[in-house]
């Protein structure tokens, strides 16, 4: 393999960079999914919106009491939530909840909040949690305003104006985009900056009694609001899912294109196509070499090529993804959403992927390598040599 | 004298029975004494390619028999015959078929390996092998880099590292001048005369067939004189 210079250095150049832009996709999509799931996990089982012509608009607050007579159901709470500038340059999410609903919920996003701190109380006004992802960020970024417990921090209103809150919590989520992204305060003061009268909320999240049937519950609630949009965990994690799913598709297919043309390379240096490695075949036969001998010199060479390659195309795809954080390819896999994702793209490395990999990279450069050479093996030695 | 090879009533037929069905080799029986060299001469396409194949089991005959002592090898499995390549036979190829990756002494090398002689034992008796010939200044280069002469010299040095019974030299002079050819002669005789080296040699050079102790003529597949 170290003799054939060229051809061994032009393969591993191919598997390297097709096996990197798999891994570099993969890392992304792992990392976008879990991070969707765990927002899940934290967020309501229901929400219910109202469309218009097909657009999203206020939710009236009476409907509240409309979702509430549903069989089935635990807890309604309406929110108001959308995004906010801190002074940065950067939107965060600010979301407005009726604490003493939304503190019930075990698990619920921003209940976890760290020791030294507290959740926001019925009568807080002006009062705020943050995501602990926002506070790494800030103290990374050199922010002039240190955020902590006690500490205030600014938010540019709806109409351009400043509105000071006090930082009374920071939480813990296990979602990335939640924990960089996510400020949690009392719905009338996110009224204030939002922009939302006093009779709307964004939406409505609902909490369904444990052992209910989740789909019988959102039906139940589409058919008695005829201008309600009814989200599901599942509808909600698709929707999430479906604004970059085809774009890592496309991506997958362009690995693919590679790695066929990867293949076709191996193919074209290894078969019959290759007059020097039929040659070669048909001398070391002559000269006694079995056809088991062949196959495992083929074999060795091939694997070890094809683990190289893929070895490489990892590192790169983890310097690529970690440490520079993959530029164009995020920009072109998640669109818009960088908008959001302050704290860099949530990403993920399984060995699943790793070994998927690993496996695509050698066992298809292997049959590539091996079934030529095993044709040539078990063709007589002559005919291989002068090719009759 | 002893019989190195036999050949009986021996058959090539390429084509296998369609309208461009070609007899290569016609119902040849041949004996290659030990210890001689034996040419082959005729025109090119008389066959004289295919029955050094057919002897070095390089290929199967369509019909009759190739013995080694009272073995017949042309019925026996591709493992025998592999074996018998490894143990008891020596090529000189026309197109030499070095690999121009290797350097001379792996390229010499290459048929201790299959005899299981670890690489660096090989390569080292590789190194004795090519030195003799007058190699030992070039081991390490490339074939690439060596003159038509030094590469034939690669060639018949490869061809002797399993110490065979029987060398098969297809037009051995083919690349090389005649100095070189002269060198090459001289090699050959000294094999034979001091391991009573069997060799089977095709040419249709004079010079090459006026090296031969015996002298067989093929035309159109036969065996003529």
């Amino acid at each position: 393999m170290f003799k054939y210079r060229t051809r061994s250095v032009a393969i591993l150049l191919a598997l390297t960079f097709s096996t990197a832009l798999l891994c570099s996709v993969e890392f992304i999509r792992e990392g976008v999914v879990l991070d969707v799931e765990a927002s899940l996990g934290e967020g309501p089982d229901l929400i219910v919106q109202k469309l218009i012509g097909g657009r999203q608009v206020l939710v009236p607050l009476d409907w509240v009491n409309n979702v509430s007579e549903t069989s089935g159901i635990r807890l309604v709470t309406p929110r108001v939530w959308g995004y906010s500038d801190a002074g940065d340059g950067r939107l965060l999410t600010i979301m407005g909840v009726n604490a003493t609903e939304y503190g019930t919920i075990f698990g619920a996003v921003g209940t976890d909040v760290l020791a030294g701190g507290r959740f926001i109380m019925e009568n807080d006004t002006r009062r705020m949690v943050v995501g602990q992802g926002i506070v790494e960020m800030m103290a990374a970024s050199g922010a002039a305003v240190t955020i902590s417990v006690g500490s205030v921090l600014s938010l540019i209103t709806y109409n351009g104006s400043l509105i000071e809150f006090v930082i009374v919590g920071v939480f813990s989520a296990d979602s990335k985009i939640q924990s960089y992204d996510l400020i949690m305060t009392d719905i009338s003061s996110a009224r204030m900056v939002l922009g939302v009268d006093n009779s709307s909320c964004t939406d409505v999240a609902v909490w369904i009694n444990y052992g209910s049937d989740l789909n019988g519950v959102a039906f139940q609630l589409d058919s008695s609001l005829s201008q309600a949009r009814i989200l599901t965990r599942d509808a909600m994690k698709n929707t999430m899912l479906r604004t970059y799913g085809g774009r890592a598709g496309v991506a997958a297919l362009l690995w693919a294109c590679v790695l066929v043309t990867v293949l076709l390379l191996v193919f074209t240096a290894s078969s019959a196509g290759s007059e020097e490695a039929r040659r070669e075949v048909g001398l070391l036969k002559a000269l006694g070499f079995d056809t088991v001998d062949i196959l495992e010199i083929r074999t060795v060479e091939s694997v070890t090529l094809g683990a190289l390659g893929a070895n490489f195309g990892i590192s790169l795809a983890i310097v690529f993804d970690f440490i520079l954080g993959a530029p164009l390819l995020a920009g072109y896999l998640l669109g818009w959403n960088l908008v959001l994702l302050n704290g860099g793209i949530p990403l993920a490395v399984s060995s699943a992927t790793i070994l998927t990999v690993l496996a695509a990279a050698i066992v298809p450069v292997m049959v590539a390598t091996v079934v030529p050479s095993w044709r040539n093996a078990i063709t007589e030695p002559d005919t291989v040599l002068r090719g009759v | 004298m002893t019989v190195t090879v036999r050949t009986e009533n021996l058959w090539k037929t390429y084509g296998g029975g369609g309208p461009h069905q070609v007899d290569a080799v016609r119902d040849v029986t041949i004996e290659i004494e030990r210890g001689e060299i034996t040419a082959i001469g005729g025109p090119s396409g008389s066959g004289k390619t295919t029955l050094l194949s057919l002897v070095g089991l390089l290929t199967r005959p369509t019909k009759g028999k190739v013995l080694y002592g009272d073995q017949d090898f042309s019925g026996l499995s591709e493992v025998f015959r592999t074996r018998a390549r490894r143990q008891r036979i020596g090529f000189i190829f026309q197109a030499q078929y070095l690999i121009p990756q290797l350097t001379a002494v792996e390229n010499v090398a290459l048929p201790m390996l299959c005899l299981d002689v670890p690489r660096s034992e090989a390569e080292k008796l590789a190194a004795i092998r090519l030195s003799s010939l007058g190699m030992n200044h070039r081991l390490d280069f490339r074939v690439a880099e060596l003159s038509g002469g030094e590469q034939q010299r690669v060639s018949i040095a490869r061809s002797l590292m399993n110490a065979p019974e029987i060398l098969i030299a297809d037009e051995p002079n083919a690349s090389i001048d005649e100095k070189s050819a002269e060198e090459l002669h001289f090699v050959l005789r000294e094999m034979v005369e001091r391991n009573k080296l069997t060799v089977l040699l095709a040419s249709h050079d004079a010079q090459v067939l006026n090296w031969a102790d015996r002298r067989l003529n093929m035309r159109d597949g036969n065996i003529v004189d």
